[in-house]
């Protein structure tokens, strides 16, 4: 089975950041990058689903600047067989459509069987560029996944609800999961990993001209500006309902 | 001065003559005159058989200690140090008497006459093909003889009373099974001593002589091909064993090449370590003195060591087979059945004792380390706790998991000024004391003794840990990315002098960082203080302080002395029990104080209550680590436990209140 793993480079958890001088993004000299913590899970699924099945491929793939590399090999090191750098310096421009396509521009060849992308991402916290990359593969795709389980026709895999609730979902192959932190333990980079990821191929692709270009512009970056104004309704929801629309139309004047 | 020797032989020859005369016995050892043809074709038959068994049973073991990987960072320089070595522990058998004085001296008895007796055990056997060199009538011979006899006296004595201790008194460390062939090998010598002290007490000429000499020699060609068995081997190879030891103690090797990920089958095993798995005596110091053995653990040095034999004797120094297994098994022989575990490998606290007091010069700590690093750096050790140690440092540089912003704080909370190469000393926090609030107290307390004091000092801006953990456990993939990036950011930021409070960071920093580059003199504080001792004021207080001596400061630095006179300026120095290189360790050393809860006793709760149990008022530290193990366990074995202070804080606690430099405004 190949499994494919999307990862993504972000700064570190516990990074100060501060907004560029310009105001339109934040400030990137100095700042540690380090593998996004539910791709690492995502990773390390796919490396337990293969280490289960007794044999398969993991290939991983990151868009993004040439310091991404050490992410790649990080993901090497800790048993990854094959790794894929989409050469990109833009992302910061690009929407969530503009990521997820040149990730599926970059991994059609491959035809995995089987994609994991984590959850969300710990600096944008979207959660979606999984989803609309199941959509341009048209893939069928499940999120929040704690648990999977390749079963004679397909996948069985148990997703994370609210309030201690979970749901189980068989689905076919090939399919895309994006995958929920603290399923499994994490494992650490060794030095035979790494002495071993000097052997293994990272491959450098650019993004094609067919994938869109950037979508988006981004004015602003700002910190929230706190203003202290709450005001508290009380009486019946009926009640309450109506105040709140007066306050809509004729306060706040959106509608 | 050969009229001199000359006259002490006459004068001991004709004081022997007038002891025996009353005895009417000669003063001379009788010899036989006339050996037949048949009896010197059988003599040579006899020694060929004996040489020939000894190396049928030597041979293999030699063959597995050349055929074992090469040592790459061995050299036999500096040779002075060895031949000293040789001189002070084989010669003059130092360490044998020094940890055990009465056995130890039975046994340096033992051995030195053995040494008298060369000359004695040739001229017997040149005798017997009619070859004798040394002539009990002539003046030389006759007082060698006599001499010789002295010491046979003393090695017969002796080898009695080690026979009554091995065999009666059963010393816990020498093991619950009853070895016969030490007992056989005993009445060997035994019977090799009397022999030839009776050959004094009969006449000239008589069947008796012949008789004691076949006996003797018997003895002495028996003795022979049971050397390579097991634990006597040590006689031929213990001196080699000392001379050729790793130079430096706890000596980690680096790995070398590609391949080499420490000792995971018997290809990784190198001749050293054969070697000295192969001279191991089985004395059990090593297990008596271990803080993990004597606390009901899985590990034991002396099995560690006699697994690698056993390995070694079964799969050979080409194997693939793994070194470890995973869980510790029980096993009624000696050696265990199944070599070493993983279990009792990563109980090791390497605190060293075991490997400071070897006698016949085995180094364990390497082997251990080796060990560990051929599961760590191979992925096959899965412990939940050492991940997490290892995921902690490769994220945020510290041994704690805590973001770096923590340390930020603490700095600017203290106002440490930043080190800008203006300074004369770096002030290295190490992960306790940047992060570790007690920690913190001890360079907040060193750092007003350094104010006091005058000292310029600052702190860096990025500090990671020096990857000692790492390092103890077994991995090379992080220790090597904390000692880069250490020795980059001391070059950048143009340190010359480093100070710190934790022994771990001066060794590691000092010593193990060598492998990637050569760092900045580093000293511990107690160093520092010790220095300036006569500025720092003296306390009359009279409290009574139990100095505790870190394993990482006393063992491996050989720092005593400087602490004590720290602690002696705080009040009234104590010794524990067991102090200076026979300190017993709080628990901490070799990462274990990252790892998972201990099995049996505590290691530092057995030390704790011997520290409390000396009556002090105050345990005396210089550890952060020993300071945060006992920080919980005086409090458990003790209803009133003595005060915890580090070296630092019993200095400053004299100096007057300094005020705060102002913190800079945001």
């Amino acid at each position: 089975m190949k499994i494919l793993v999307a990862i993504k480079q972000v700064p570190e958890r516990d990074a100060q950041i501060h907004v560029a001088s310009d105001g339109r993004w934040i400030d990137e000299s100095d700042l540690n990058y380090t593998i996004n913590e539910p791709d690492a899970y995502a990773l390390e699924e796919a490396l337990q689903l293969k280490e289960k099945n007794g044999s398969g491929e993991v290939v991983v793939v990151c868009a993004g600047p040439e310091r991404v590399t050490s992410t790649l090999r990080e993901a090497l090191a800790k048993g990854a067989d094959r790794a894929i750098h989409i050469e990109a310096d833009d992302l910061g421009e690009r929407d969530t459509l503009g990521v997820a396509q040149i990730l599926a521009d970059a991994v059609k060849a491959e035809a995995p069987d089987l994609i994991l992308t984590g959850l969300q991402s710990d600096d944008l916290g979207l959660g979606q560029t999984g989803v609309v990359l199941a959509e341009l593969l048209g893939m069928p795709h499940a999120t929040i996944i704690m648990q999977v389980e390749v079963t004679g026709s397909g996948l069985k895999v148990k997703r994370e609800l609210e309030d201690g609730w979970f749901q189980h979902v068989e689905m076919p192959l090939p399919a895309l999961l994006t995958i929920q932190s603290g399923g499994n333990k994490l494992r650490y980079a060794t030095l035979m990993g790494i002495k071993k990821a000097k052997t293994k191929e990272t491959k450098t692709v650019q993004v094609t001209a067919a994938a869109a270009g950037p979508a988006i512009r981004l004015e602003r970056v700002y910190l929230p500006e706190k203003q202290k104004k709450t005001e508290m309704l009380t009486g019946t929801p009926t009640e309450v309902a109506a105040k709140i629309v007066e306050k809509l139309k004729f306060e706040v004047r959106v509608i | 001065m050969v009229d001199g020797l000359l006259v002490a032989a006459v004068g001991t020859r004709y004081a022997g003559s007038m002891l025996f005369s009353e005895l009417q016995v000669s003063a001379t050892l009788a010899e036989p005159e006339h050996f037949s043809w048949l009896e010197v074709g059988l003599l040579l038959a006899c020694i060929v058989a004996s040489g020939a068994l000894f190396f049928w049973r030597f041979g293999p073991i030699l063959r597995n200690i050349f055929n074992s990987k090469k040592d790459a960072d061995f050299s036999l320089h500096p040779i002075g140090r060895r031949v000293r070595d040789f001189v002070w522990e084989v010669l003059c058998q130092a360490k044998v008497i020094k940890q055990r004085p009465l056995p130890g001296l039975a046994h340096a008895f033992v051995f030195w006459g053995f040494l008298a007796f060369a000359l004695v055990s040739l001229n017997h056997l040149a005798n017997g093909v009619r070859l004798g060199f040394l002539s009990p009538a002539s003046y030389i011979g006759g007082f060698y003889f006599l001499f010789a006899a002295a010491w046979a006296l003393l090695v017969a004595v002796s080898i009695f009373g080690l026979f009554v201790r091995r065999f009666f008194v059963r010393p816990v460390w020498l093991g619950k099974k009853i070895s016969y062939e030490s007992g056989f090998i005993a009445f060997l010598i035994f019977l090799l001593m009397v022999t030839y002290l009776a050959a004094f007490f009969v006449d000239e000429g008589s069947g008796a002589v012949k008789a004691l000499w076949w006996t003797h020699t018997l003895a002495l060609l028996v003795f022979l091909p049971l050397i390579p068995h097991t634990k006597h081997l040590h006689l031929v190879l213990s001196p080699l064993t000392i001379f050729l030891k790793r130079d430096g103690f706890s000596k980690i090797p680096p790995l070398a090449g590609d391949e080499d990920f420490g000792l995971v089958a018997g290809r990784d095993v190198t001749q050293l370590i054969s070697l000295q798995a192969y001279s191991c005596v089985e004395c059990g110091r090593c297990t008596e003195h271990c803080p993990a053995s004597t606390t009901g653990k899985a590990l034991n040095p002396k099995e560690i060591i006699l697994g690698m034999r056993s390995y070694l004797n079964e799969f050979g120094p080409a194997s693939d087979s793994p070194l470890l297994v995973e869980a510790a098994e029980e096993s009624p022989d000696n050696p265990p059945a199944k070599y070493m575990s993983m279990e009792a490998v990563f109980e090791c606290t390497t605190c060293g004792s075991c490997e400071y007091q070897c006698p016949v010069g085995i180094q364990h700590v390497p082997i251990i380390i080796g060990l560990r690093r051929g599961v760590t750096n191979t992925g096959a050790w899965e412990d939940t706790y050492g991940t997490k140690l290892f995921l902690a440092l490769e994220k945020n540089g510290n041994a704690l998991g805590l973001s770096a912003t923590e340390r930020d704080k603490f700095i600017q909370k203290q106002g440490f000024p930043i080190f800008d190469g203006t300074q004369e000393y770096c002030l290295w926090l190490g992960c306790m004391g940047g992060y570790d609030p007690k920690g913190r107290e001890i360079i907040a307390d060193f750092a007003r003794v350094m104010n006091y004091l005058g000292t310029t000092f600052g702190v860096l801006k990025k500090e990671k840990c020096t990857g000692d953990p790492a390092r103890r456990l077994g991995n090379d993939l992080v220790f090597q990315t904390m000692a880069e990036f250490g020795l980059k950011t001391l070059e950048t930021a143009k340190v010359q002098k480093i100070v710190a409070i934790c022994p771990h960071c001066v060794r590691t920093i000092s010593n193990d960082w060598r492998e990637y580059g050569i760092a900045p003199e580093i000293e511990h504080h107690s160093e520092f203080m010790a220095r300036y001792k006569d500025r720092l004021p003296k306390q009359s207080s009279g409290e009574s302080i139990v100095y505790h001596d870190p394993c990482y400061l006393g063992r491996y630095q050989d720092i005593y002395e400087e602490p004590r006179e720290i602690v002696a300026m705080a009040g009234k120095l104590v010794e524990a029990p067991r102090s200076h290189e026979r300190s017993f360790c709080c628990g901490a050393g070799g990462g274990l104080a990252f790892l998972g809860e201990e099995k049996g006793e505590r290691v530092s709760h057995v030390r704790a209550a011997e520290l409390a149990g000396t009556g002090a008022q105050v345990v005396g530290t210089a550890c952060p680590f020993c300071n945060t193990m006992f920080r919980d366990a005086l409090s458990s074995v003790s209803e009133a436990p003595p005060q915890l202070l580090d070296i630092a804080q019993l200095t400053a606690r004299a100096l007057p209140a300094v005020v705060q430099p102002e913190t800079p405004v945001q």
